[in-house]
């Protein structure tokens, strides 16, 4: 199995991460099943799937939390273990703070057992409490913080060795969007740093709008693997979006579409196979049409996500 | 940042964990309670003996050492000052006079009838009750029935010396065949203070053992535990928690054997029983390398529980099964008492999970050290807690990120054959 994927400009060619055709195996259900791809320093890698797809049980893997029953992964470069831990930031989906001691003190215990000297990882932790606005909380038990304020300090607890490898599991859920933005932007910043990111979600938008690439899997397969925009323009049907005035709403009028619809006082073509989206350029222009705009749509990450999961064989080109 | 190796890697992460786990330990107000508490009560024994040491003391260079008797009979009573102690006969006048300028606190009056009825009238001023007055009097009370009943063997004829043969006490020692004197305190002593040693060291283990499992299940509830397994292999973190929390078990006992080492001698100054009392420094080895393999064992174990159990209170209730069988010798104790022998007492002795109870109990009771047991129970222990947390620490891996549910026994069967 090939694990050639288009890399983004940005990304570096180094794998961070390299899963290699790995097997795991709970009773009598393969949870994963042959499963390969890459992380690259610089990128974010979207990691999406239904529930119990096998996203938490691969980024356990690659943590050394769990062992592959078959496979092999790489991390840096060697194989996933302890030596690697001063370098990887994880903040699990099942994730929580120690209820009665204060958070500086749970950050400093995290920190150490990240790598850091016990005063360095207190000086970053107090740092990164004070530039998330949580610098009075630092004495505070975790018991008497507001979930918003769990979340940041829980971040922070997973970004506190600069790690260069970062692994999310559902960072964004159950956080209100301020929350949810600034912790997006911690991400975005992390990967500008260099690090390699996998995150896993749920929300489309996010993966749409922070990922460089997406794995999708469902059962433990593999299902998609691409960049953002491969995967959509995989799934591109060929329509084009139209606004302006005197535009033909009918499809016998044009040679080049099979079907009109319209969508918020815009005109939606489907374009016919063969055909191209300049067919239809030229037709409109020679029909008298004046354009104010032309876009040729590509699907949602949603619309990719439950068409994939459906079994749409256009999938087969971005596996 | 120097990259660490696997190994060395592991050795700071369980450093880590048993330094945190140690020192959260310690600082428990629970934790602190139970250490303290035997030294707090060694003391308050030792603060409470001294106080009525002074007091009796006081209370001999007072006047309320004088007895002072109003003789209205015809039993002949001399005057005597001995030691601490003088005997008066006044005139009731003049007893009474010298009660009501506070001089003496009473006098007896020995009624013209003595001989008839014994009895003996004493006047005191009024005067609140308290401990130590109820001590003096009763004193006082036998001093005066000793000189009465003194004086009317004399008058019958006795002699001094078997006048103070009659009416003192009768001692009778014990000695064994080599000569060694045994007192009634030294049977009783050998049989309490072993027994509660082995109490304290039992409560121990199963407290520092509470406590490991309040620390897995506390870090599986809190969600913390995948956070930490991210950084620290399972093996490791089990191993740094127990390491840890039997670092504050040790830290406990130390403090209980310490304060023994030093209190006994103090004590026995002041309650000169105590000083019949010998601690035998091999036995106190012993005994500590059976809290340690105890503490492995069960500690392991409770690990585990801790690991598989979906909530606190259900990994409770399973370890409170565990420990029935740590108080099985307890419930046994009269056949140790009687037939050290038996066969049940060295099955208890070899299994693990009785054995550092049963040999605790041995080691306080037996009159030697039998080697052969000690040996025999220590290697099964030995073994039974390297199989133990070997593995403990193969489920604690597979069963500690279950939330909510209980492993099935294939899941731990699978756990124990797992490839790692």
């Amino acid at each position: 199995m090939t694990l050639a994927t288009e890399l983004p400009s940005s990304v570096s060619s180094a794998a961070t991460v390299e899963v290699r055709e790995v097997w795991k195996r709970y009773g009598d259900t393969d949870v994963v099943a042959d499963l390969s791809f890459e992380v690259h320093p610089g990128e974010v890698l979207g990691f999406l799937g239904p529930n119990g797809s096998g996203k938490t049980t691969t980024m356990r893997m690659i943590l050394d939390i769990v062992r592959p029953a078959r496979g092999a992964i790489k991390v840096f470069g060697g194989a996933p273990g302890v030596q690697h831990q001063d370098r990887v930031g994880y903040l699990p989906e099942d994730r929580g703070l120690y209820r009665d001691v204060p958070i500086i003190e749970t950050l400093t215990y995290f920190g150490a057992l990240r790598g850091l000297s016990e005063a360095e990882a207190r000086s970053r932790a107090q740092r990164l409490l004070e530039e998330m606005g949580l610098a009075e909380a630092s004495r505070k038990k975790a018991a008497e913080l507001s979930r918003g304020m769990h979340q940041k300090a829980q971040l922070i607890a997973t970004i506190l060795n600069d790690p260069d490898l970062l692994i999310v599991d559902e960072p964004f859920q159950g956080l209100d969007p301020v929350n949810a933005d600034m912790l997006k932007g911690v991400v975005r910043s992390q990967r500008e740093r260099g690090a390699a990111v996998i995150m896993s979600t749920h929300d489309m938008g996010d993966a749409q709008t922070l990922c460089d690439r997406i794995l999708l899997i469902d059962k433990g397969r593999r299902l998609l693997y691409g960049t953002v925009e491969q995967v959509r323009d995989a799934f591109s049907d060929g329509a084009v979006e139209v606004s302006g005035q005197d535009i033909p709403r009918r499809a016998e009028q044009l040679e080049s579409v099979t079907d009109v619809t319209e969508v918020d006082g815009a005109v939606r073509y489907l374009i016919r196979d063969g055909a191209t989206p300049q067919d239809l350029f030229r037709e409109l222009a020679a029909a008298g049409a004046h354009v104010e705009r032309f876009a040729v749509e590509a699907p949602s990450l949603d619309e990719v996500f439950i068409r994939t999961v459906a079994g749409d064989p256009r999938a087969m080109s971005v596996r | 940042m120097a990259r660490p190796t696997s190994e060395s890697g592991r050795i700071r992460l369980t450093w880590l964990v048993s330094k945190r786990d140690y020192l959260r330990t310690v600082r428990r107000r629970g934790y602190l309670f139970g250490t303290l508490l035997l030294p707090l009560g060694v003391a308050t024994l030792m603060a409470i003996s001294a106080f009525f040491s002074v007091d009796s003391v006081g209370d001999g260079g007072s006047s309320e050492g004088t007895v002072v008797i109003v003789n209205s009979s015809d039993v002949p009573i001399t005057e005597i000052s001995e030691g601490a102690v003088r005997l008066s006969t006044l005139s009731e006048a003049e007893a009474r006079e010298r009660l009501d300028a506070g001089a003496i606190p009473e006098y007896f009056i020995v009624p013209a009838d003595f001989r008839a009825d014994g009895e003996v009238t004493r006047v005191e001023a009024p005067t609140d009750a308290s401990l130590s007055r109820l001590e003096s009097q009763e004193s006082k009370n036998q001093l005066v029935t000793y000189l009465l009943r003194g004086a009317l063997l004399q008058e019958a004829g006795v002699s001094v010396d078997t006048a103070q043969r009659i009416l003192g006490d009768v001692t009778i020692t014990t000695v064994t065949t080599d000569g060694t004197e045994v007192s009634g305190w030294d049977v009783a002593a050998g049989i309490a203070v072993p027994m509660a040693f082995v109490g304290l060291f039992m409560i121990s283990i199963f407290i520092t053992s509470g406590y490991l499992l309040q620390s897995v299940t506390e870090e599986k509830e809190n969600r913390v535990v995948e956070i930490v397994l991210s950084s620290i292999p399972a093996d490791a973190l089990m191993s740094g928690k127990i390491l840890g929390l039997g670092g504050a078990g040790l830290t406990q006992v130390g403090i209980w054997v310490v304060t023994a080492l030093v209190a006994l001698p103090l004590l026995s100054s002041q309650i000169p029983d105590l000083g019949a009392i010998e601690v035998d420094p091999t036995i106190l080895v012993l005994a500590l390398v059976y809290f340690v393999l105890g503490y492995l064992a069960f500690g392991a174990i409770f690990a585990a529980i801790g690991a598989m159990a979906p909530g606190n209170r259900e990994a409770q209730q399973y370890s409170g099964f565990l420990g029935f069988f740590a108080a099985i010798p307890f419930i046994l104790f009269s056949v140790y008492l009687s037939d050290l022998d038996s066969p049940l007492v060295l099955a208890l002795s070899l299994f693990p999970l009785t054995s550092p109870t049963s040999m605790l109990i041995i080691l306080g009771v037996a009159p030697g050290i039998p080697w052969h047991l000690v040996g025999a129970s220590l290697l099964a222990l030995l073994l039974f807690a390297g199989l133990a947390t070997w593995a403990s620490a193969r489920i604690f891996r597979a069963t500690v990120l279950l939330y909510g549910v209980r492993p099935s026994v294939g899941q731990l069967m699978a756990a124990l054959r797992a490839r790692q």
